[in-house]
Formats: C-alpha cells, structure tokens, sequence
C-alpha cells in the first residue's frame, strides 16, 4: 500500500529521478521506490551524492543537491529507482578550506557517509587495498529486517557475567580451529560450544566497527610480514560491522552474519559487549586521509587547537569532539543502532576518559555525552563499561562521570593482584580490598561492586602465561625496537625468562596461573578473562601485540594447556556455583553473613589475625541466598613455603570441603580437618557444606 | 536468471537458475506465489543458482512464509554447495525443508505433512 503522497521524483537531476529528501534519519534508508540520504555539514556550501557502481570505478553519477534540498543544515534527498544491491555512494563536499582556521572541505574527495551501514573497501580481510583507487570506501544500504526467531538478549545482572574478552579473528583463523570458516563470525558460531563448557556468559569482541587492518601498515624487518592494525582502534565506519570479519564480507552479507552470530550466542545464553572507539577516528592528525568527518565539518568532529592542529588525547593522532551536541547525537544514536538492530547488549568505551573532555580539551565535570548515554531510554538495560582513562593523562578510576551506570575496567585489580601474585611483599592489605570488589574506590559513591570489571590481563598486555613466564617485555617483534609497549608489567618469570624446560618453574609457573584464575572468579565484582588465557595462550613475551596477523599470535587450539582449561573451567564453574562470590555489595566485617560468619573476615595463620604485611592472606566470605548459607574460603599464599594454617572452625554440623586446590588438583574431596596446608604459592578456595548425621557431606 | 514452471502430479516443479538478486527478486516471488497458488506444494530445483544476493534470500523466505500461511509446502533441492554456505552463515538455511535432488523432495511431499 502506497499510503504516502510524496513517493513522486519532483524532478530530474543527473538523469535520476529525486525529490527533497527527508532530513531524518541520517544516511541512506530505503523508502517506497527508491532510497532516501541524508547527511549534516555545518560549513557546507554545497553537497553532491555521488553514485558508483557496486564494485566501483568512476562515479555512475554526480547528483548536485538544490539549495532547496537543504534544512538546517543537514542535506537530503530521495533518488527513486536506484537497485540497492546494485549501487554504492558518497558525498562532495563544498565549503571553506582553510586550514589555520579549522576547515578542511576540498570537493575533490568523495567522503564516506558517517552513518554507512555498510561499506565497501575492506570486505575481505588482508586483500591489500589498491592504492590507485580515489574511492575504496563506498557506503551502500544493507537490508535491516532479520529474522530474530525472538530472540531475547539474556539480561544477566551486570555482576553475574563472567566476560571473555576476544578478538573475532584471532579467536579462529588458527587452522587448529578446524572451522569451517576460520577467522570470522561464523566461525565464532562454531566454537559456541567452548565457550560454554568453559562457562562464560559474555563475549566482549575487540573492535568490529569497520576498520582498515592496513592502516599505518608497514614491512616489518623483524617478521618479513607487514605490520598491521590487528586489533582494530581505529574506527572507519560506527554504523558498520567490519566485513572482513564475516565470510560472506565479499557478498555483502556481513550484517546478515553477524546478526546470525548474536543470535546465535543469545541462543546458547551468552551475551556480546563490544568495545567502541569513540575517542578518535581513523582519519589521524593532519597528515592523515580524509575519508569522512574531515571533509565534512573537522571543526564540528574534532577537538582542536586555536591553530587548527588536532589534540591527540587518544594517542591515535585525533580526538574526537565527544560532547559537541552533534557528535553526542552521532554516538548515541550509533550505540542505540546496534543494540536495537544487533541485539548488542554491551558497550566497552576505549579510552572513555576523552568522552568527559570539553570543547577545548580540558575534563569537563557533567560531560553530556556520558549522562545521555547512562539515561537513553534505548539504552537503559545495555551494559556500559568504561576505560576510565586516555592517552592524554586524564585518569578517572573510580571517579569517571558514570550516572549509575557505568562500571570500569578496574586497573588497580590488574595491578594489586598482579604484585601480590609475584610476591611482592606487604600487599595482602590491598589484595583484601580487590577482593572486596575495591570499596576503595567504589563504597563512597555507593557504586558497589557493580563498577567494577576486575582483570588480570586484557588484550593490552601479556597473556596470563607471559606474566609468569617474563619479567620484562619482548616486543622485538613489532619492529620498534621494544619501545612499544608498557614497561609496568608486575610480571615475574617464575627463574627463567621466557621457555624452559625446568620441571620446577614450568610447575610453579602452572600454580601462578592458576592463582590468578582463582583470585580473579573469587574476587566481587565482574571477572573478564583474557581470550586464551584459560588454555595457556602465549605471545612469547610480546605485550603489544597489536600489529601481528599471524599464527604465531592466533588462537592455537593444538597447543591448549588441557590441564589449564580444565582448571579454568572449575574456577569459573566455582564462581557460578556461590553467589556469596557474585554479591553486588561490598562485604563488610560488621554485618552478619552467615553460619555465625560476618560477610567477610580475614585471617592468616590464625583464624581472626590476619597479617597484611605478609604474604598469606585468608577471606571468608558469608551469605544468605534464598535461605541457604553460602560461606566461601579463599586462601592465597604467595610465599615460598608452604603454610599451616589454622581454619576458621566450623560451626556445629558443617564442615569445610576444599573446592579447588592448586597445589592438589585431585584430591579427594573429604570434610577438612582443623587445619590445612597452604602449598607454596598456591591459593585455595573452601566451602562450609553441611554433614548429614554419618558425618558425611 | 530464469525460471521454468512445470507442474507434476503432486506439486509444482521450479527450476531456477542464474543469480536471484533484489533486480529480479520480485518477478522470483511473483512467480512462484502463483505456482504455489494452484499446486499442493513447489519444488525449487537450485543447482543452476549462482549468486543468491541478500534480497534473494529474503524473497526465499517469504515465499518460505506464504507457503506456510497458505499450507503449503515448499521444499528446496539440489541446492549447490556455495549457495547452502552463505544461507548457513546468514542463519536462513534452517528454515527450509532442503533435498539432495527433485526425487527426494518428490518422494516426501508424497507423504502427508
């Protein structure tokens, strides 16, 4: 049913038939008989849509828009005809070019619609971009119904997730994958079934807004490969999946597969948080392409210096101008598309700290970007998780502008829990608090738990494995001579850096990865692991490996560390089987918990006197959940020798039960006597399970 | 692409070969909608497809539901091995009743539903 009046073309332009278009929404849409684009330039004098060819070559067409097609300043216009598998687009621009003053319009450069749902240029992964093409990134309309088959995201409470932070391509590409489409969506589908049985419930996919892996590509002396943007902070296209992510990327298909993948992983009860860039965009500083916001309004998109230079605050080269009203409305409604249209259910802000910085750079205290998003209707069950700091010194653990909603990525857990594992001396105060979910940092604004996402190690940094297994970094690799990267690792080789044969070492390296497992899914607050970690994933000592394509750097699915997984596996099932480990309050000693417990009490050797300036450190943790007690033991000795400890008696009818031990893997599991023996450097984790009148869990 | 309607005892026969693209998707749907209209149930013989775009798969599967709404049956056959991966991938290859060839199909849609 045609019910509208104005699906008629009003006249002719280039030999297309076109109307005025409808201002909103931005981007192309499809309407009745043709397609509907919208784009905003604040500096513009003029706007010609540029129409190629699907697979490109010189421009089909050049429609110049009438001043009539303009209101405000955003331009439209509806082109009736057009076959939507068949076209793709781009926009000129006129307008001032003066640099000095922050305007970099050249109508020369057809730019990239900011709201492309879809684009070409980079659909198939590691094809070298041609550098003869003037136009690689075209935008076209990509279908947006799907079949859901109803699927409902699963809506787990923020701190019952236990995250997997991967990399879509890494996670399959290896040939060990034995997926039948390594390296993409689908294959991520395949591999549902490890995720499972390893017992996550939320994937957090590094950057998969489309992005140039060439970007700032370079032969690398070290490799004889090219050095590429692997990872993927650099954002071409905030409406766009990545289609070198899916293997129907070269067919167009990639929303369809990535669709396809989240629903999937809803089906199987795990959700998917994506981590975004808002902070900068690819375009870099001023010697790099104009592909898009440049070209359209720099002084609207970027933050700038009263020379017309770009502020780096991202290390990227640019810093986007997050709490201009326009740009709020870009990023918001580009988080409201994907968790409307994806069925996302998270976002992970990269260097979120930039999103509270003002117009002129400084930190701003109501950053407007941040409240819209905690308060969008939209919005208003999707998790937000902040990297509370950026490259340009802003810090703000514990205190980024969060509305209630924001949790962050915890840098202190890594770092606490990191110098205790190593041994450091005089941290089992600090450790103490991580446990607690960091009330340090979180109890004053009454945030709780919630706000924080502990980890040990994330993308950026060594592997678990690399952290018992190096005392300083090795990034040789990346053919800079090891400056890259962070030198604040808190790691510890164990007695050898990097591969040994030594027995000993590789046993004490096995317990240390196992303790930071155990501490990490004890610990309150919400646990994200690093991909591979749970299966000894090694980078031999690399911690940026940002640039590296490659089997070495892969996901190896021959190579698994069983022995880990398996241990990874119970301490996440550990994790899921007590809610006393998964309360959003921080416990506190003068609260009662339960069994005559408070909800948490320290000890060391003797019950009741802990030593914070030791390394042995014993919590109990104790709660009441649908009237059954939960009461959890966790001990951790980072010290050489073993220790005796004396346990916290049990009360009349309970006994503890060791639920993982480190240093015994295999025990049988019996009710526990009065004491135990803490193995060296091994941690523990205990339950209080009541016995039957035999006497007998 | 091309398309050939043949009527068999039980059902419709459709072959289609060539690419299935949002240009020649709606004569696709119209097509077999009417094929449907008089027969029991259709057969889309797929071996000569070549390229099943994003609006192809889409006509597939409303031809998919008005086959469903009307009662009756579709059944896909012989489709080629390119093509079954791209509907796999995009998560629509589990919506239809798929056959090696048109005698399999043939030989189900004897039975009843």
């Amino acid at each position: 049913m045609e019910a509208r009046i104005d699906l008629y073309p009003t006249q002719t332009i280039s030999g297309y038939s076109v109307r005025p278009g409808r201002a909103l929404p931005y981007g192309a849409t499809l309407v009745p008989g043709g397609v509907n684009f919208s784009i905003f330039s604040s500096v513009a004098t003029a706007c010609t849509l540029v129409l190629f060819e699907k697979d490109g070559g010189a421009p089909l067409a050049e429609l110049p828009l009438p001043d009539a097609f303009r209101i405000g300043d955003v331009w439209s216009i509806t082109v009736f005809g057009l076959d939507p598998e068949a076209f793709t687009y781009g926009f000129r621009i006129d307008g001032p070019n003066d640099r000095g003053a922050g305007h970099w319009c050249d109508r020369s450069q057809v730019l990239l619609d900011p709201r492309a749902r879809a684009m070409t240029g980079r659909d198939c992964w590691g094809v070298e971009p041609n550098p003869d093409d003037p136009y690689p990134y075209r935008a076209f309309v990509a279908p947006e119904d799907f079949d859901w088959q109803g699927d409902q995201p699963p809506g787990y409470a923020l701190e019952d997730l236990v995250i997997y932070e991967m990399h879509v391509r890494g996670f399959t590409r290896h040939p060990s994958s034995g997926v039948k489409h390594p390296g993409t969506y689908a294959g991520l589908v395949e591999k549902i079934p490890y995720l499972v049985e390893l017992g996550v419930n939320c994937v957090e996919l590094l950057p998969i807004f489309e992005f140039d892996e060439f970007e700032l590509s370079r032969p690398n002396s070290q490799t004889g490969r090219l050095n590429m943007n692997y990872w993927g902070y650099s954002t071409v296209g905030f409406f766009a999946p990545k289609a070198g992510y899916a293997a129907t990327g070269a067919a167009g298909m990639q929303c369809d597969e990535l669709k396809t993948m989240v629903r999937a992983l809803h089906a199987a009860g795990i959700e998917v948080v994506l981590d975004v860039v808002f902070n900068h965009t690819c375009e870099g500083d001023h010697r790099g392409p104009t592909i898009s916001f440049r070209g359209l309004d720099n002084k609207t998109y970027y933050l700038l210096t009263p020379e017309g230079f770009y502020h780096n605050f991202s290390g990227c080269g640019n810093s986007m101008n997050c709490n201009h009203p326009v740009v709020r409305e870009l990023v918001l409604e580009c988080l409201r598309y994907w968790v409307a249209e994806y069925h996302i259910d998270g976002f992970r802000f990269d260097a979120a700290a930039i999103l509270g910085r003002g117009a002129h750079g400084g930190p701003i205290s109501n950053p407007p970007v941040l409240e819209e998003v905690a308060t969008d209707p939209v919005l208003s069950k999707t998790k937000l998780i902040a990297e509370a700091w950026d490259a340009g010194g802003l810090y703000l653990l514990g205190q980024f502008p969060n509305y209630g909603r924001f949790a962050e990525w915890n840098g202190k857990f890594r770092d606490d829990v990191r110098d205790y594992l190593r041994g450091e001396p005089e941290r089992a105060g600090l450790l103490a608090t991580r446990l607690a979910g960091s009330p340090d940092l979180y109890e004053a604004s009454g945030r709780g738990p919630r706000a924080s996402v502990n980890f040990v190690t994330c993308h950026d940094g060594f592997t678990l494995r690399d952290l018992v297994s190096y005392n300083t970094k090795h990034n040789a690799e990346n053919d800079e001579g090891n400056r890259d990267g962070i030198d604040d690792n808190r790691s510890w080789n164990c007695g050898v850096e990097g591969d040994t044969d030594d027995p000993e070492i590789l046993a004490l390296r096995a317990r240390q990865c196992r303790n930071a497992m155990l501490a990490l899914m004890v610990s309150r607050g919400i646990p994200m692991l690093l991909m591979g970690d749970e299966a000894g994933h090694t980078q031999r000592g690399n911690n940026n490996a940002y640039c590296h394509d490659s089997e070495a750097y892969w996901l190896n699915w021959s190579a698994m560390d069983k022995d880990m997984l398996a241990f990874a596996r119970q301490a996440i099932a550990l994790r899921r089987r007590h809610p006393v480990l998964r309360v959003p309050a921080h416990p506190r000693s003068d609260r009662p918990g339960a069994l005559g417990f408070p909800e948490v009490s320290w000890h060391g050797w003797q019950p009741g006197q802990p030593d914070w300036s030791s390394r042995l450190l014993v919590g109990v943790f104790a709660g009441e959940f649908a009237g059954q007690a939960d009461v959890v033991l966790f001990g951790w000795n980072s010290g050489w020798t073993a220790e005796d400890i004396e346990l916290p008696a049990a009360p009349s009818g309970y006994a503890w039960f060791a639920e993982i031990n480190v240093t015994a893997p295999t025990a049988a599991r019996e009710p526990l006597g009065a004491r135990f023996l803490i193995g060296p450097r091994s941690a523990i984790a205990l339950a209080l399970v009541p016995l039957d009148e035999g006497g007998r869990a | 692409m091309n398309l050939t309607i043949s009527p068999s005892s039980h059902y419709a026969l459709a072959a289609v070969s060539g690419d299935i693209t949002h240009a020649v998707s709606p004569q696709f749907q119209e097509s077999l909608l009417g094929a449907l209209a008089s027969h029991p149930a259709l057969v889309l013989e797929c071996s000569g497809i070549g390229i099943l775009t994003s609006a192809g798969l889409r006509a597939l599967l409303l031809l998919h539901r008005a086959a469903q709404t009307d009662g009756k049956r579709l059944a896909l056959a012989g489709v080629p091995q390119s093509v079954r991966d791209v509907m796999e991938i995009t998560g629509f290859w589990t919506h239809f009743a798929v056959f090696e060839s048109e005698d399999a199909a043939a030989e189900t849609l004897r039975q009843p539903a």
